[in-house]
């Protein structure tokens, strides 16, 4: 096995101010290997986006804080870098795409000239070069007329426009990794068909990988290759898409398929999963989702299952689904 | 094209329902020019002669259309108390006034910005607290206050600056500082929230995980954002300016516009009054509209 890209370790974060103290998102440990798409997926406020945004150490903080764990690219510990090797690293290494386009350009600058800077913080090369390379992410991001998207403002631009200025902002220095936070939640659904196409063609053409955050099964079965399941800050699934999708193990993962419609289905036919998630300072001693969990045991509600390699996945929970 | 055309018109009535009300207020607020200009000693006969001269018996009306006639031709008149021509009187008074609040513009924004900046990096610090308390004090004293506060600190005290006077750079401190205390107080509160509120908008996040610089974040596309409220409002702090340079340019005897108008209303010497007001009528407006022109520059969405 060759070793992954990136390596989350029993990552967790956390509130730390005036005396509140409790993690939001605890012991995950996931991987990211060369060249592929790893989805995480889960209903809004699990931690999905906080995990994404705490491995560029951009959370909130203070108050927010990285309480424990590891993140390793390239060989060192991302937790334990300098403010200024984190810089380096962001958009050089590991790039990020945003969920709302609109809201996530600078409105008083052209597309052309925060694509620029971007470059120049990483490359040492002329205005000219940089331009040029803006000019070939804009194409590569699937824009049609680089040269007139260059010199607008973000309000000129479409939301599908956005996400793909959003995109080139990410390519434009090679980075190896690219972190998309619910890159087409706020778009039209056949703009985000097209914005996932893109990304997949550049995983293939560009040969990396990318960490797709979703709450959208349709987008983790369309294109992810492994996904990993989060509920209440901890990761309590992952696998082989194919795998999971064909065998959940994990009951909320068998809840969270169940709650997708299907074409030819009646609405009686989707099932949801009763009660609501834990806020993260009212967890439970034991399981985080035995207080929702038609296949609860008396150890669930004593004692916190670890997560464990169950057959082709690793699953957290003491009474999986065979 | 239309809105432009339709701004000056509304510019041209504007200015002439202020110079209507400018000459009738000052005709009615009771006294006359005979007091200050012909000796305590005059006679009733006297006082009136020397109206019927000047042509202050005729009716309002009459007075005004006369008087809007030779403003029309580029006759300003004479003041009535030394018969110096307002138009001569006119550059130097102005080119003073323009010399203090133009340094004081100056440090409205040249103090004001930097300073809210500051207290805007240093959040919740012992700075932050200080520039903050120290911005409410200066919207909340009274600037002929101040203007005594100060003159007895830095002249009687201290005696670094003149207490009053023109003349060169010393001369120019006090006055410029007190007519800008309040421009610069709110300037600095207006740059510390808009800095705050810019630095968590969305933008900032995606240009840090480009990679870009705090510094560059920060002084580049967080300022450049939050400079568009001040700018909105430059209008007003000229306008706030002008309103108090009468107050403070009479404390210091600055020789300008505001200390020959309020001598001017004193004396009751309506022509004095009547140029001089509707001068400052057309500067308060130019002000706003350098503002909304500035404003419309600064802004993409309204520049495209």
């Amino acid at each position: 096995m060759t070793t992954p890209l990136l390596e989350v370790s029993d990552l967790s974060v956390g509130l730390r101010a005036g005396g509140v103290a409790y993690d939001i998102v605890r012991n995950v440990s996931l991987t990211v290997d060369q060249n592929e798409i790893l989805a995480i997926v889960g209903e809004s406020g699990c931690g999905k986006s906080l995990t994404a945004l705490s491995i560029l150490q951009l959370h909130a903080s203070p108050p927010l804080q990285i309480t424990g764990g590891s993140v390793v690219y390239g060989g060192s510990d991302l937790v334990r870098k300098t403010k200024k090797e984190m810089r380096g690293i962001r958009g050089s290494e590991i790039a990020m795409i945003f969920q709302d386009p609109m809201s996530a350009l600078d409105p008083m600058f052209t597309i052309g000239s925060v694509l620029v800077s971007a470059v120049r913080a990483h490359q040492d090369v002329s205005k000219d070069v940089a331009e040029k390379i803006a000019l070939e992410a804009l194409a590569d991001a699937g824009i049609e007329d680089p040269r007139r998207r260059f010199a607008e403002y973000p309000f000129q631009l479409s939301g599908g426009v956005s996400q793909r200025a959003m995109i080139a902002l990410a390519l434009v220095n090679s980075p190896k990794l690219i972190i998309a936070d619910e890159p087409t939640t706020a778009l039209d659904v056949t703009v985000q068909a097209q914005i996932l196409d893109r990304l997949r063609a550049l995983k293939n053409e560009r040969g990396m990988s990318i960490m797709l955050i979703t709450h959208n099964l349709g987008v983790v079965a369309s294109v992810a290759d492994r996904m990993a399941v989060m509920y209440a800050g901890e990761v309590v699934e992952m696998g082989a898409v194919s795998d999971v999708f064909a065998k959940p193990q994990h009951p909320y993962t068998t809840g969270l398929l169940g709650a997708v419609p299907r074409l030819g289905a009646g609405a009686s036919d989707l099932v949801p999963i009763p009660g609501r998630v834990p806020q993260p300072d009212e967890l439970p001693a034991g399981c985080t989702f035995a207080d929702r969990c038609s296949r609860v045991v008396d150890s669930c509600r004593a004692t916190r299952p670890d997560i464990t390699v169950r057959g082709r996945v690793q699953v957290r929970c003491f009474n999986p689904v065979s | 094209m239309s809105t432009v055309v339709k701004r000056v018109l509304l510019t041209l009535l504007l200015l002439q329902l202020s110079s209507l009300a400018v000459f009738a207020a000052i005709r009615l607020s009771g006294g006359d020019v005979t007091a200050a200009r012909l000796p305590a000693s005059a006679t009733a006969e006297d006082r009136e002669l020397f109206r019927e001269q000047i042509g202050l018996n005729q009716p309002i009306l009459t007075q005004y259309v006369d008087y809007l006639g030779k403003v029309v031709r580029g006759d300003l008149g004479n003041s009535l108390t030394n018969n110096a021509k307002i138009s001569t009187l006119a550059v130097e008074k102005i080119r003073n006034s323009l010399i203090l609040g133009g340094a004081a513009i100056v440090l409205v924004f040249g103090i004001g910005i930097p300073l809210g900046m500051l207290a805007a990096f240093r959040r919740n610090t012992w700075l932050d607290t200080s520039i903050s308390s120290a911005a409410v004090a200066g919207m909340a004293i009274p600037n002929f206050w101040l203007a005594l506060l100060v003159v007895w600190l830095f002249s009687s005290t201290l005696g670094w600056f003149p207490p009053a006077g023109a003349g060169g750079f010393k001369y120019l401190v006090l006055p410029a500082l007190v007519l800008a205390a309040e421009g610069i107080a709110l300037t600095v509160r207006m740059t510390r929230s808009a800095m705050l509120e810019n630095v968590g908008q969305d933008f900032v996040r995606t240009l840090r995980a480009a990679g870009l610089s705090e510094s560059r974040v920060y002084f580049k596309h967080v300022l450049r954002n939050s400079l568009l409220p001040i700018i909105s409002l430059a209008g007003l702090r000229v306008g706030q300016i002008i309103g108090y340079a009468l107050v403070v340019e009479t404390i210091f005897g600055w020789p300008g516009v505001g200390q020959i108008l309020v001598n001017g209303v004193l004396r009751r010497d309506y022509p004095i009054v009547q140029f001089f007001s509707l001068l400052l009528v057309i500067v308060v407006t130019l002000g706003n509209l350098a503002a909304s022109v500035g404003y419309t520059l600064a802004n993409p969405r309204l520049r495209k």
